[in-house]
């Protein structure tokens, strides 16, 4: 069991470590910063500031630099923003968080008791009409439902801000927007694997022995369902840390996602490494909670 | 069977009941808290994007601009008639060539309460001008060596060279306090304690988010009409169109042609435009053919219908160009005609030039604003239609950017894009930009190459002669026209959408200078 989590453990560090190269590579393949910072100078005073910001080094130099600042926590200073590069994303974490946790807590509290439901109640009108709601919500894009959303409830009836992210009121909009998005995939997952464990044999066990329809359902059949609801949902997790970004920018919430594609867009190279590896820091831990949870879950994989 | 109908009936319109039970709790508890009515003696202005940091020499970009002119005075300001009129200084003339002596206003005070003298003035160009601030901004003032105190209320700038578009580079210099810069430090000035001499002072920054200001009582203005004024950032149009119509937001600019109908007519807002500078071109690369010959440029000119372009995809928003130099700039000569539209005089001179049968080429556009997107599609048809076949190649401002920075300028055959003088109203912040071929400007070190261009524009951007000036560039027009070194195409429009309770106007230099905007009663 130790040995599991050790290994694991080892392997986040390896993966960490190919994380920050590939981007480090990216985005010195990806252009001239000194060009994007002195948009009209002459190109000895580009030179200057080349070599104040030792972008002229050899590039294993720079990144054997840079990784020794990084793992002190120093990503540099943001050329534009001007000051230091990781509080700018820390600065935004809180909001990112929140907002995709809304979202979860939004999809999952919609989606397993929808996902439970049409398993249970397969092929009956309610199965065939979430299943059309779920197709309907996997085809509209995020932006299009942000902007519908927005139109109805900000526009047309005035019952919730159209954007910003400073009241309560404000953060529902981007909540079921994003949330919508998630709910399908997280219903599909939790139908599926819900039937697949209503049709064994200990399930049927439990009906022999004159228990309740639902206890059957939740305390027997679900926990072993959940096995491949608990992966998505910390995959999909990581994925909203840093692709919520469509929703922070038709909501205007100053999320990471904003704050990391601005700075791809301006080659601000401090910014991108930090709001980078932070994210795939979180991404990766997820995935490692989620592995810890499946050992609980799962006795088998506890065994081997 | 029928029984079971008639009861999903029932649950689904006692499930509907609850659905209308549910809306309408939603409406009591969030009517109640959401402040849509609009604040009280506030302005809310949305921009699309955030200023990097509060310090306003550490940037040179449009929205950045924009929140820092209603917070820092310059030397110089212009009426909404773009005329200069006295800010920092009451009154400027020059000594000689090189030598132009301002006299400071007298009894100004920062919004900390220091007075604001000559020391103040030296202290702020002297930081731009120094390597080591990294100033974007160093370009635009970079011909001033010296900079002079004569007495508390004097200063004089000296240039290298005898430089024209002095005036025009200090109506946005912002004066920044040397005092409390020195003891406060440049990252806090950047962040949590900017001061300036403007009409508003700094309240609360959330980057991203909003910068919060009020009227700064003591300005010499006089105080602004207008108490509070938040700058809000919202990246998406159709958000700012969202809230500007429920009245979160009461001004957004830059709306793209096809929105300006529905603003017009809605209730609650109205559309304010007015022409700017901003001028659409397309770049021949002249060092390779085709467009290394004189007839293809023609042709290329001959062959776009400017006016269908501004009349179908601007709104009739647009002023078609006979060149590049905008008859709001300095040195604009009226009497030079542009190219009508003749496609069969372009196809002729295709023949003429060695391609009877037309040839393929490849063009490359910068769309920062969407609508460009459908200019750069319109232009490519237009161009196809005479022969010269058009691949057309749509970029992100910011890897077309990049693209255009590095290396040879790789764009083969030309480049879309536009140019907005830095809202400088003189013919040399076009040309030089867009025709000097020496290293570090802009597309003309890649593109141009016009016996003879780069020595006029020199020569007129080097004496303070006005006559002199107006006749280079009378030259240098005709000379534009007939070589051609680019697609001429038209100048657009600021188009500001405005909530109906805030008086306003656009202005020519893009400015949104909100001292002048009222609230109505």
């Amino acid at each position: 069991m130790i040995a599991v989590i050790v290994r694991r453990l080892l392997r986040l560090v390896v993966v960490c470590l190919g994380i920050s190269l590939i981007t480090f590579l990216l985005l010195h393949l990806s252009g001239d910063p000194v060009a994007m910072i002195l948009p009209e100078a002459t190109e000895a005073d580009r030179a200057v500031l080349r070599e104040t910001l030792g972008l002229n080094r050899p590039f294993l130099a720079q990144y054997g630099a840079f990784l020794g600042r990084a793992l002190q926590g120093d990503f540099g200073q943001s050329f534009f923003h001007r000051t230091p590069a990781l509080p700018l994303v820390f600065e935004r974490m809180p909001t990112t968080i929140l907002l995709t946790v809304f979202a979860m807590v939004l999809a999952i509290g919609l989606a397993i008791p929808a996902g439970i439901l049409t398993a249970v109640k397969r092929y009956s009108i309610i199965d065939h009409l979430v299943t059309l709601l779920v197709l309907l919500g996997q085809s509209m894009p995020v932006f299009w439902t942000g902007i519908m959303l927005m139109l109805l409830f900000a526009v047309a009836w005035n019952l919730l801000p159209a954007s910003g992210w400073d009241t309560w009121a404000s953060t529902v909009l981007p909540a079921i927007t994003l949330g919508t998005f998630q709910a399908p995939l997280f219903l599909r997952i939790s139908r599926s694997a819900m039937l697949e464990v209503l049709g064994l044999d200990y399930v049927r066990t439990a009906r022999a022995k004159g228990l309740h329809e639902w206890v059957v359902i939740i305390k027997h059949a679900l926990k072993n369902a959940a096995i491949p609801i608990v992966t998505v949902i910390g995959l999909q997790f990581g994925v909203l840390l840093g692709g919520a970004v469509v929703t922070e920018t038709v909501f205007a919430i100053p999320g990471t996602g904003r704050l990391i594609i601005r700075a791809i867009g301006q080659l601000d190279f401090p910014v991108v490494q930090a709001g980078v590896m932070t994210l795939s820091l979180i991404i990766v831990l997820t995935n490692f909670l989620v592995d810890l949870l499946y050992l609980w879950l799962n006795p088998q994989v506890r065994i081997s | 069977m029928k029984e079971r109908l008639t009861m999903r009936t029932a649950w689904t319109i006692r499930g509907c009941r609850k659905g209308v039970l549910l809306l309408l709790l939603m409406h009591v508890l969030l009517g109640g808290l959401v402040a849509v009515a609009a604040e009280p003696d506030t302005i809310v202005m949305a921009l699309n994007r955030d200023q990097d940091n509060m310090d306003p020499h550490l940037h040179f970009q449009r929205t950045g601009i924009i929140m820092n002119i209603n917070m820092y005075d310059s030397l110089l300001h212009k009426n909404p008639q773009l005329a200069y009129e006295p800010s920092l200084a009451t009154a400027w003339k020059t000594i000689d060539d090189t030598t132009w002596e301002f006299t400071l206003r007298q009894g100004v005070k920062f919004h900390n309460g220091d007075p604001f003298t000559a020391e103040d003035v030296q202290f702020s160009f002297e930081r731009v001008l120094d390597p080591a601030t990294k100033s974007p901004q160093y370009g635009n003032i970079r011909a001033i060596k010296t900079v002079k105190i004569v007495d508390t209320h004097t200063v004089q700038l000296i240039t290298d060279k005898p430089f024209p578009l002095l005036l025009e580079r200090v109506v946005f210099f912002p004066i920044i306090p040397k005092k409390h810069f020195t003891q406060v430090g440049a990252q806090a000035f950047a962040e949590s304690a900017p001061a300036g001499t403007g009409p508003y002072k700094f309240v609360e920054w959330k980057r991203d988010q909003y910068l919060k200001l009020e009227r700064f009582a003591e300005h010499w203005r006089g105080a602004a009409p207008v108490k509070h004024l938040v700058i809000r950032v919202i990246p998406e149009t159709s958000t700012q169109v969202a809230e500007l119509k429920t009245g979160g937001v009461d001004i957004i600019r830059n709306l793209a042609p096809d929105l300006i109908p529905d603003l017009k007519a809605h209730a609650n807002t109205y559309v304010s435009t007015a022409p700017i500078l901003r001028t659409h071109y397309l770049a021949f690369d002249m060092r390779e053919p085709p467009f290394d010959k004189k007839e293809v440029r023609q042709a290329a000119n001959y062959a776009v219908d400017r006016k269908a372009i501004v009349d179908k995809l601007m709104g009739g928003l647009g002023l078609v160009l006979p060149t590049v130099v905008h008859p709001m700039a300095f040195g604009h000569d009226a009497t030079v005609e542009g190219y009508q539209y003749d496609p069969k005089k372009a196809r002729e001179l295709l023949k003429q030039a060695g391609f009877p049968n037309g040839t393929d080429i490849t063009i490359h556009a910068g769309v920062s604003e969407a609508f460009f997107r459908q200019i750069a599609e319109a232009i490519a048809e237009m161009f196809t239609e005479v022969g010269l076949r058009t691949n057309l190649k749509l970029w992100d401002p910011g890897p077309a950017w990049d693209k255009f920075f590095r290396g040879e300028g790789k764009a083969t055959h030309g480049y879309y894009g536009t140019w907005g003088y830095y809202s400088t109203f003189d013919a040399d912040a076009i040309l030089h930009p867009l025709y000097h071929t020496e290293p570090g400007g802009w597309v003309g070190k890649w593109y141009a190459r016009v016996q003879g261009l780069d020595a006029l524009i020199e020569a007129a951007r080097s004496t303070l002669d006005k006559d002199k000036r107006l006749s280079t560039y009378a030259t240098v027009q005709r000379l534009l026209k007939d070589e051609a070194p680019s697609l001429f195409l038209f100048a657009q429009h600021d188009m500001l959408g405005i909530n109906k309770r805030l008086d306003y106007a656009a202005r020519g230099d893009e400015w949104i200078w909100l001292y002048d905007a009222k609230l109505r009663k």
